[in-house]
Formats: C-alpha cells, structure tokens, sequence
C-alpha cells in the first residue's frame, strides 16, 4: 500500500506544483487562457516524459555534476521536434507564450528530481510515478488556466460566456502569483499528508524558474 | 502590555473618527450612495475579517478592528458611484489577500488599502478613474450617467487646474471625495501627528519629498501653483497620512520613517511628471514595502546591538562595585 502511494503520490500529496512550488512561472505568466495551457501541458508533458526515460539509460556511476548536464542536452534535443509539433498544433500560441515555452524543457523534474528520484526506482514504478508528477502538473495547470480565463476574460476555451463582472487583473501575472498561492495554501489545508519536507526539502524541490 | 493594546485601539479611534469626518463630507458633495457604499465596505471587510480569522484559527480581539478604518481608507478613495460588487471584492482582497495571507495585522508587508487600489486600478481601472460632479447626488441603487475624469487627470496632462482656491480646499472637485478634501484632511494630519497616531517621520518626508520637487521642478509656470496643485491632487496628501504614514507599516524610527517617506514621494512625483498617470503615489507605497522592510529590520538589529551593549555594561558596572564575582576556575571546576 505504501509502495503504491509512494509511486502515486505525484499527483496529490507530492504535487510539484502545490507541495514542491516547481515549474510555477509558466503557470503564473503563461496559464491565463485553456490554449496557452494546453500548449504547456503538451510541451512539459512531452517533453519531460521523453527526457527522463531517455535519461534513466545513463549510467549511474557518472557524477551528479556531469549527468545533470547530460540531462539538459538531452531535454533541449527532445525539445526540437516537440516545438516543431507544438507549432502545427497550437498556431499562434508558441509565440505567445515566448520564452516559458522553452523554459519548460529546463524543468526541475528532468535536471535535478530524475536523479534524486525516478532514476532509482525500477523502470515500471518510475514510469507510472513519472506520469503521476505529470498529470499532477498537467490537472494543477488547467483548472488554474481555466479559472483565470473565465473570471479574467470572461472566456471559455475562446468562447464568450455570459458573465457580467471580469476581473481582469487575475489575467496578469500578480493575479496568477495571487491565485496559486491561494490554491496552494488550500491544498494544504485539505491535504493534510503533505510533509513539510516537500516544501523545504533542499535543493531537488526547489522551483527552478 | 496593557498600555501598549490601548494604545492602538485608541489610534484606531482617532482615525476612524477623522475618517467619519471626510464620510460626512464625502455625504454633502455625493449624497447618500457614498454612506450606503461606505456601510457595504465595512460590512464585507468585517464578514472576511472574521471568517479568514476563523479560517486561521485566530480569535477576534478589538485591534481586528483595523479592518474597518483599512475599508473606510479604501471606499474614500473611490468614486462615489462606485459598483457595489467591485468594491466588496476590493475589501475582500486587501482582507484576506493583502493582510491576512501575509500573517494577519502583526506581520504586514504593505497597506492593505493601497494592495486593493493598485488590484482594482489593474482589473477596473475605467470605473476607478471616472467619478461624478460634486453636488451630483446619484440614488442608492442608481447608475451615474455623467462621469468625467478627475481634477487630477487634467492637471498631470496640462498642467492646469481650472478650480479656485477655495474650491480645492473645500474639495469641490471632482475626484475621490475623501482625497481631495484638502482642509479637512490638512486637519486630520495635525490631530494625528499631535496625537501620535501615524508616523512623523513618513508624513515629513512625503511631503517635504513633494514639496521640494514641486518647488525646484515645477510642474506648471508658476512654482506656487506647482506646490499648490500638486498637493491637492493625485491623492498626495491623502495617501501621506492613511497610507505612507501608517504606523502598522512605517519604520519606528522617524529617522528611518522620514526617507522611507522621502523616496515613495520623490519616486512618484518623478513618475507623475514623466507618465502624467493619476494616483501613482498609492502604487508606490507597495511597491516600497521591501524598502519599509528593510529599514525595520536594521531598526531590529541595531535594538538587539543596543541591548547586547547595554547588558554588557551593566555586568561590568557590577563587577566593578562587587555586587557581582567572578567565579574562580577552582570553584567552576568543583561545581562541575
């Protein structure tokens, strides 16, 4: 049982967003429409997948300090065929999202918690715990991007709703610090299992950006 | 202890009662829409008071009481045909967000007043900047018509202002009603500065800040018109007493309190004349909270130091007259 909620535990109690505050920028910059999300989701899931598996196949006797290099050559080489695609799937937005786009590649999760973490699992348990820490990132991000779009810009997916109030200041990045933080100390108050050592757990659950 | 807690819920009834003041004025020039907005303010903030400090786990002692006065500051500083909606999610804001986010009324970073403005300058920014005529009285559950931009916005764009003396004193302007009441607001600051109520030390140097610039760098031809225009306008001398001066955020120390006044003041005007945007004294004193912080925490540090001193000179005041003796190290040996 344990074992099990050690694997899943990326999605709820080890969240990297609301317990470890990683990868928050795109979600406080880039997060206040569903498309800009989506395309984030699709980028740091893609991307973040295919670079830690990679990743688990160097050898583990090579120091900390040259495998984390080795880990960011490879998240930039799987990052060029994933903006190739996200180009043709999401027209536009790439531009928008400007520079967080390629931050995504240099996440916390591919440079510094692959070694610390999923690289001493064995293959099948680093798998589904690797896609929890995703879907985890990935759920935290929509119903963010989802809420601010919808109180910020009165919009749904880009369709208009009938709302009469808009709060447009949540649609900048003070008002996504604000409703993070929010959601953040919600979190914690209904997930009480969360250590305090996710939050100051040193350096590997540190927000990289 | 006890003096101290006294001592701050009487500092919270002397600006109330200031601030009841300008209400009243706010009342003669706008009618009864600003009691009825002003009675929904205070009624949010005191329902999110209670429930974030419930939330907390926090009790609800008097000085929570703050949480009107930061209310009553923020609805003088709206239009008085403000949507009640909006302003009820600005109390809400500088509640729980600006305030109690951050640690409650004992840790806080910033005004909570000025957070919310500066949150609905970003979200509504069209219905904070347009206001009514004086003596355009809107009905309680009415919509103005005719709105048109503030004194302030005609001065930061040409430099003028077509209102006598008497006018800008009396606040019959348009504008937030309790900011450009000029007199009454003149009289506030000399009962709370004599009652010590806000911080000396800020309110000098905001304004000497301001006057100094508007002196030497005038905004119109005339230098007097510049000292006179800028003070009456963009909420400056509102902001130095109920904002800047506030004694939950300024530094102790009216040394330190006195720049960190000076700089907010400086800053704003230098941004005034450069960018001619209204009010940006308000979004300075939040911005200026690491400056605030910084200056208590040396304030911390140079207590401790005077106290690590001061104990110190005493146990050599005391070795000295022998009242106090320094165990031998054969005694310390044989105690242990």
């Amino acid at each position: 049982m344990n074992n099990r909620c050690s694997i899943l535990d990326g999605f709820i109690t080890g969240n990297a967003v609301l317990s470890g505050f990683m990868v928050i920028s795109p979600i406080i910059v880039c997060g206040n429409t569903i498309m800009n999300s989506l395309a984030l989701i699709y980028a740091f899931s893609a991307i973040t997948f295919l670079s830690v598996t990679i990743g688990s196949f160097i050898p583990k006797k090579l120091s900390f300090g040259f495998k984390t290099i080795i880990h960011a050559v490879i998240a930039s080489l799987v990052y060029i065929p994933v903006k190739m695609a996200a180009e043709e799937f999401f027209p536009g937005v790439i531009e928008r999202i400007g520079i967080y786009f390629m931050l995504v590649a240099v996440n916390s999760i591919i440079v510094v918690q692959s070694q610390t973490k999923f690289h001493n699992m064995t293959k099948g348990k680093m798998t589904v715990s690797l896609i929890c820490h995703i879907l985890g990132f990935d759920v935290v991000m929509l119903v963010i991007s989802a809420v601010r779009e919808l109180l910020a810009y009165g919009t749904f997916c880009g369709r208009i709703v009938d709302a009469d109030m808009f709060i447009s200041g949540l649609g900048m990045p003070f008002g996504g610090f604000i409703l993070l933080g929010l959601a953040c100390g919600l979190y914690r108050s209904i997930v009480p299992s969360v250590k305090n050592d996710d939050i100051a757990g040193g350096g590997s659950n540190v927000s990289d950006f | 202890m006890q003096n101290k807690i006294k001592s701050q819920r009487f500092i919270w009834i002397d600006i109330m009662l200031t601030l009841l003041a300008l209400v009243t004025m706010e009342y003669f020039y706008y009618g009864a829409r600003t009691l009825a907005l002003s009675g929904i303010c205070v009624s949010v903030s005191f329902v999110a008071e209670i429930i974030s400090l419930r939330l907390m786990k926090r009790k609800f002692t008097a000085d929570d009481l703050t949480c009107i006065s930061d209310s009553l500051i923020l609805c003088l500083m709206l239009p008085a045909v403000m949507d009640y909606t909006i302003a009820s999610i600005a109390c809400v804001f500088a509640v729980v967000v600006a305030k109690n986010i951050f640690g409650g009324r004992k840790n806080m970073i910033f005004s909570p007043t000025a957070a919310a403005y500066v949150f609905l300058l970003t979200s509504w920014k069209s219905q904070v900047l347009m206001f009514s005529e004086p003596h355009v009285h809107t009905g309680i559950f009415e919509n103005a018509e005719h709105l048109v931009s503030s004194a302030s916005h005609g001065f930061n764009t040409s430099g003028r202002m077509n209102y006598t003396d008497f006018e800008i004193l009396m606040g019959n302007v348009s504008g937030p009603a309790g900011a450009v009441s000029i007199l009454l607001l003149a009289v506030a600051a000399v009962i709370l500065i004599l009652r010590r109520d806000i911080s000396f030390g800020a309110f000098a140097g905001t304004v000497i800040g301001t006057a100094f610039l508007a002196f030497f760098v005038p905004v119109c031809n005339n230098q007097w018109d510049s000292l006179k225009y800028t003070f009456s306008t963009n909420m400056v001398l509102f902001a130095a007493i109920y904002i800047i001066s506030d004694r939950r955020i300024a530094p102790k120390r009216n040394y330190y309190a006195f720049f960190y006044g000076f700089f907010i003041a400086t800053f704003s005007y230098i941004l005034v004349i450069t960018t001619g945007k209204e009010n940006v004294i308000v979004i300075l004193s939040v911005l200026f909270a690491p400056v605030s912080l910084g200056f208590r925490n040396l304030e911390n540090q140079i207590d401790t130091l005077v106290k690590e001193e001061k104990d110190a000179e005493d146990l050599w005041e005391a070795i000295k007259s022998g009242e106090f003796e320094i165990p031998e190290a054969e005694e310390v040996l044989t105690d242990e």
